[in-house]
């Protein structure tokens, strides 16, 4: 049974301490009860339940993932492939992290579950480079599941259910955590974005159809298995179901990893003794920044009332995203901070598309002029539709959620940039061409 | 990569069938298995034969991979968080501090050839500022004085295994 306000994707956390690749203890703590539960039923059945519970993807991007396994589902062409995207590479972010450190095998076993229904030969764990120390815990799941035939061949006695995963290593690129990006690197190639569409669901590993999830969605899989889609949409909210593993960080005095029921008071989020704590530094707390670098800011004045769900924040113009919460106080210049995500994409920047790797470098610039403030008239209006253009015109979502943070911030905080301007030097026009 | 004989790498390429999709975890593991930090050429050839692609295309990963390197590299290569979860809370101390106990800006190695730091974006250990991450270490929430102790210690050679 799950319960709003107890420990649903960590629950096993404290539990499997002395080793999280224990297979057997894994097992007593409802471990692959969903993946035995799958293989007795209609596959279709499967898809509805996953409707039914309304997980919303884990990396970011909140693609219902009902609909991408469907997609999948009805897709042409084998073999297909399981891809778990563990390239966290969000500033801000390390959930992905902490569930592949205390509680892998429950990944492994959303990704056999979907094996399963795919009827796929081989699932692939993408894992950034610099996790590399979790390597190892994963090799270790992956063995003792092989050893415990939830691995291989004739998996659970079931002839013909053979399914093996793969680790492949990233090496400190951000933008492979964009899907297509990560299949081109999985492929041994550079990380840099295909041109979509095709869908990867219908063209993606090695052309062949693919799914990608974030290692959170594949852990909530065998949740909403066991416990049926109705009870894992009770955990959250009717836009968003189930629970949310948070990063609090920043000027909070708790900092960390949180799990959280969809729907709770972000205000306690950040307050409450059980979260946040309240401010770290003494000062009030000014903005977050949700969901990594490439999120959007929220005041934390205006949220009084604001619940941390997936329509919460829409209703806020904000959103989870990967789960990460930057909480700044008072002491904290916006376009301090601005600077600051800008230089990240300009050097995360692939350099495939030129929106992006020419604008990102332009929106740097011109906010280091406004932190200088040296800017004049008419700089803001450059700088504004400079956003734009790389929102609008870059080829993945790494270009196009640039300007997110610095479009939230200019409705938020129009003080702090028309201090920034000299209105005593003469307006610089946009040159058009 | 002085330190690993040529039948110790082909042994990593080995591991990957010599399978030219796996380069980048050949590369990645030969980085990390070797004490200098770095694919030098030699290394780089000995890859683009076996897996049988041309030399190019691997220095195309090395340069595009922030964590390959092409240039070698100080025995002890401080990472610190450059992102901005990090800067306001914390990270300009490790910062400061570095530059001022070893003598040099981020990028440079010192001269004995014992240290460089260098600034990432994001190793997830985000609630843990201010850190400094030494291959899979993290050193978190340091002060000023824990920062001179860990340089002195590492000095002294007391973390063999970084």
């Amino acid at each position: 049974m799950v319960v709003r306000n107890q420990a649903v994707l960590t629950a096993r956390f404290n539990k499997l301490q002395a080793d999280p690749t224990d297979i057997d203890a894994f097992c007593q703590l409802d471990g692959y009860a969903g993946l035995k539960k799958v293989v007795e039923m209609d596959k279709t059945a499967v898809l509805d339940e996953l409707d039914r519970a309304v997980l919303l993807g884990r990396g970011g991007a909140a693609y219902p993932a009902g609909k991408k396994w469907r997609h999948l589902f009805y897709a042409k062409g084998q073999p297909k492939y399981i891809v778990c995207n563990a390239d966290e590479g969000e500033p801000g972010t390390f959930k992905d992290k902490t569930l592949i450190e205390h509680d892998p095998l429950a990944i492994i076993e959303g990704m056999t579950i979907a094996g399963y229904m795919f009827d796929s030969p081989q699932g692939y764990i993408y894992i950034r480079g610099e996790y590399r120390n979790l390597h190892r815990c994963l090799r270790k799941a992956l063995v003792q599941a092989r050893t415990a035939n939830f691995l291989g061949e004739n998996i659970l006695g079931i002839t013909g259910f053979n399914y093996d995963i793969k680790i492949i290593s990233g090496a400190g690129a951000y933008v492979c955590g964009e899907s297509s990006a990560l299949l081109n690197s999985i492929e041994g190639k550079t990380g840099r974005p295909r041109v979509k569409p095709p869908h990867l669901a219908d063209v993606g590993l090695y052309l062949q159809p693919t799914l990608v999830n974030n290692v959170e969605s594949y852990a909530n899989i065998p949740v909403i298995i066991r416990e049926g889609g109705a009870a894992f949409k009770a955990l959250g909210t009717e836009k968003g179901g189930g629970t949310k593993l948070i990063c609090l960080t920043g000027h909070v005095k708790n900092r960390g990893l949180f799990e959280v029921n969809l729907g709770t008071p972000l205000y306690d989020i950040l307050y409450s003794e059980k979260y946040g704590g309240g401010s770290s530094t003494g000062r009030p707390l000014k903005f977050i920044h949700f969901g990594g670098q490439s999120g959007p800011i929220g005041a934390v004045a205006q949220l009084k009332d604001c619940l941390y769900s997936y329509d919460g924040l829409w209703a806020n113009n904000l959103a989870i995203g990967s789960g990460a919460l930057v909480v700044m106080d008072d002491s904290v210049s916006i376009i301090d901070y601005l600077n600051s995500v800008a230089a990240f994409f300009a050097h995360e920047s692939c350099g495939k598309c030129t929106p992006c790797r020419i604008g990102t470098l332009r929106i740097l610039e011109a906010l280091e002029k406004f932190q200088k403030k040296e800017a004049v008239p008419g700089d803001l209006e450059v700088f504004e539709s400079m956003l734009t253009h790389v929102t609008q015109l870059s080829a993945c979502g790494l270009g196009q959620s640039v300007a997110t943070s610095m479009v939230s911030s200019l409705k938020l905080f129009p003080e702090e940039f028309e201090l920034a301007i000299n209105r005593q030097t003469a307006e610089q026009k946009e040159v058009l061409w | 990569m002085a330190n690993l004989t040529i039948n110790e790498k082909n042994e990593i390429i080995d591991r990957y069938q010599a399978n030219p999709e796996q380069a980048l975890n050949i590369l990645v593991d030969l980085q990390f298995a070797s004490t200098d930090g770095y694919i030098d050429q030699k290394t780089a050839q000995l890859v683009a034969k076996r897996v049988g692609v041309t030399e190019t295309r691997i220095y195309e990963l090395i340069s595009f991979y922030a964590i390959l390197k092409e240039k070698t590299q100080a025995r002890y290569v401080l990472k610190i968080c450059n992102s901005a979860p990090c800067r306001f809370s914390g990270e300009p101390l490790v910062s400061r501090s570095l530059k001022e106990i070893l003598g040099v800006n981020e990028n440079e190695m010192t001269a004995d050839g014992l240290f460089l730091y260098h600034g990432i974006p994001c190793v997830g250990a985000c609630a843990q500022t201010p850190f400094i991450k030494i291959k899979d270490r993290v050193f978190p929430n340091l002060t000023a004085q824990q920062i001179v102790q860990l340089i002195s210690d590492l000095r002294a050679g007391r973390y063999p295994a970084l």
